[in-house]
């Protein structure tokens, strides 16, 4: 899981200025959603590599570094790849190469192929929305895409009260560290790091516990009931917030014409490489 | 145990998100009901805490780190599997959709595994052995069992979505998680331990006890 102390340069990074960044925040949300639905259900890899390339050039336009953005993706990976490495070997099919029991098959290669193309694609999109948008920019648009009061206002609460714990993890990592505490450290017993990180693990949710019961105390003494609701800002749609969104759903449907239409010239790109 | 984008199809991505929005429909009344206007900002700080926890590194032998999941946990204290359901609701969308673990299109399935099936093991687990090993070793052998059940969920999950057999998937992640689970139920029994200690108004058992006394 990916490390939240990089939560604050990422907001950082997200209340910049572009023509991305200016966007509203329903348009970004929507966007990667319907980008990541049509990546991710993509039976061939011609579609996820024509949106990663579209979302290469918002990248350029929101003025993000590649670099990061490719450290970031890189740093995403671990788990799927894991799954998708074994994918070549152990599926049906026909065998492209084999060294006494591992063999290779086309059909688990494909198949790997396409996982990955559509996850780099996805998580592509994910980089794009949460260095663009900061995070109460992206909770604020579900409850203005009309969430559930309930789960809109927990999320809401949530994402504030994220970087107080972030900030307490950080002091945290900071005490251990500065007396030489390690996860690892084979200068302790096993059974004493494990106890350590588990009074930690305790601390921590003793004090998220109090901290709640303590804003729910202020919150009441400054009027908080049932009937409360959180305060939307109204703001209308632009002209570039219409042009972002139409260009998307335009390349989509290009996309699947021309894959309707001339998936035979598409060659391996056309080819339906899914095996569900 | 995060699932990502494009692993499982359309249509079982949809009986997912069935699941998840009957799950949130009864965590809700139940939140209503049983927390009320405390609910909302209890349940959002508690989820920023989970999520915190949920990146601390925890030592696993062989020199690799692993994170805690805790949706055993969280249903234990509360006594109810659907305050683990609204938490990981929204730790997972936002784990989701600004850290890229995990995915937008299977957030049913990795609520499912993590809160529904974790947080469900867990309590039952945890209630039925109570009475007869005492809170810790069922508080322990329910987070154990709640991690192993939810790996065993992914493992399936994704046999049927065809990326991983069953003969590989099952055996690996189930394997994996028995080792992993020690660690989770050691971790749930210290946290449980230290509330009992230190707030032991927190924990459900202890108030019954305490408004019975009185």
């Amino acid at each position: 899981m990916a490390d939240i102390t990089k939560a604050l340069n990422l907001d950082e990074l997200a209340s910049k200025e572009s023509p991305i960044h200016n966007l509203d925040g329903r348009i970004k949300l929507i966007s990667t959603v319907f980008i990541i639905v049509v990546a991710a259900f993509s039976n061939n890899i011609f579609i996820p590599i024509i949106l990663e390339i579209f979302l290469l050039i918002v990248l350029k336009i929101a003025k993000l570094s590649y670099a990061d953005s490719f450290k970031r993706l890189a740093l995403l990976l671990p788990f799927g790849g894991a799954i998708i490495i074994f994918q070549p070997f152990i599926h049906p099919g026909n065998v492209l190469w084999s060294y006494s029991w591992i063999t290779i098959t086309d059909t688990g290669l494909n198949w790997a192929i396409l996982l990955i193309t559509r996850m780099i694609t996805s998580l592509t999109a994910i980089v794009i929305l949460s260095s663009t948008s900061p995070m109460q920019q992206i909770v604020a648009s579900f409850r203005r895409l009309k969430m559930p009061k309930d789960l809109a206002m927990i999320l809401s609460i949530m994402v504030r009260f994220l970087f107080v714990f972030i900030d307490e993890l950080a002091a945290i990592r900071k005490s251990q560290k500065s007396r030489n505490f390690h996860i690892h450290s084979k200068l302790t017993p096993y059974k004493w790091r494990v106890k350590q990180v588990g009074y930690a693990v305790a601390m921590m949710f003793v004090k998220s516990y109090e901290q709640g019961e303590r804003v729910y105390k202020s919150m009441i003494s400054r009027g908080f009931s049932d009937e409360s609701d959180l305060f939307n800002e109204k703001t209308s749609l632009e002209k570039s917030d219409y042009i972002y969104i139409i260009t998307i759903i335009i390349l989509v449907v290009i996309l699947e014409i021309i894959l309707i239409k001339y998936s035979a010239n598409l060659g391996y790109f056309g080819q339906n490489l899914s095996i569900n | 145990m995060h699932i990502p984008d494009g692993f499982i199809p359309f249509w079982q991505c949809i009986i997912y998100y069935i699941i998840l929005i009957v799950a949130l429909y009864f965590a809700s009344k139940w939140a209503r009901e049983n927390l009320d206007e405390k609910r909302i900002p209890l349940l959002a700080v508690l989820a920023a805490g989970i999520f915190a926890i949920m990146s601390m590194n925890i030592p696993i032998p062989f020199g690799t780190s692993g994170h805690m999941v805790g949706g055993a946990l969280v249903a234990i204290i509360f006594c109810a599997p659907e305050a683990a359901i609204l938490v990981f609701t929204v730790v997972l969308l936002i784990q989701a959709l600004v850290f890229g673990d995990g995915g937008i299109t299977v957030l049913g399935a990795n609520v499912l595994n993590m809160a529904i099936i974790g947080g469900c093991t867990g309590l039952y687990t945890f209630k039925a052995l109570k009475d007869k090993i005492g809170i810790y070793a069922s508080a322990g052998i329910g987070a154990w069992l709640a991690t192993v059940l939810a790996a065993l969920a992914c493992a399936l999950e994704m046999a049927a979505a065809g990326t991983f057999p069953l003969s590989v998937g099952v055996p690996s992640m189930v394997l994996y998680h028995v080792f992993i689970g020690i660690i989770e139920a050691v971790l749930t029994v210290i946290v449980i331990m230290a509330l009992n200690k230190f707030r032991p108004d927190l924990l459900v058992w202890n108030k019954n006890k305490i408004e019975g006394g009185e």
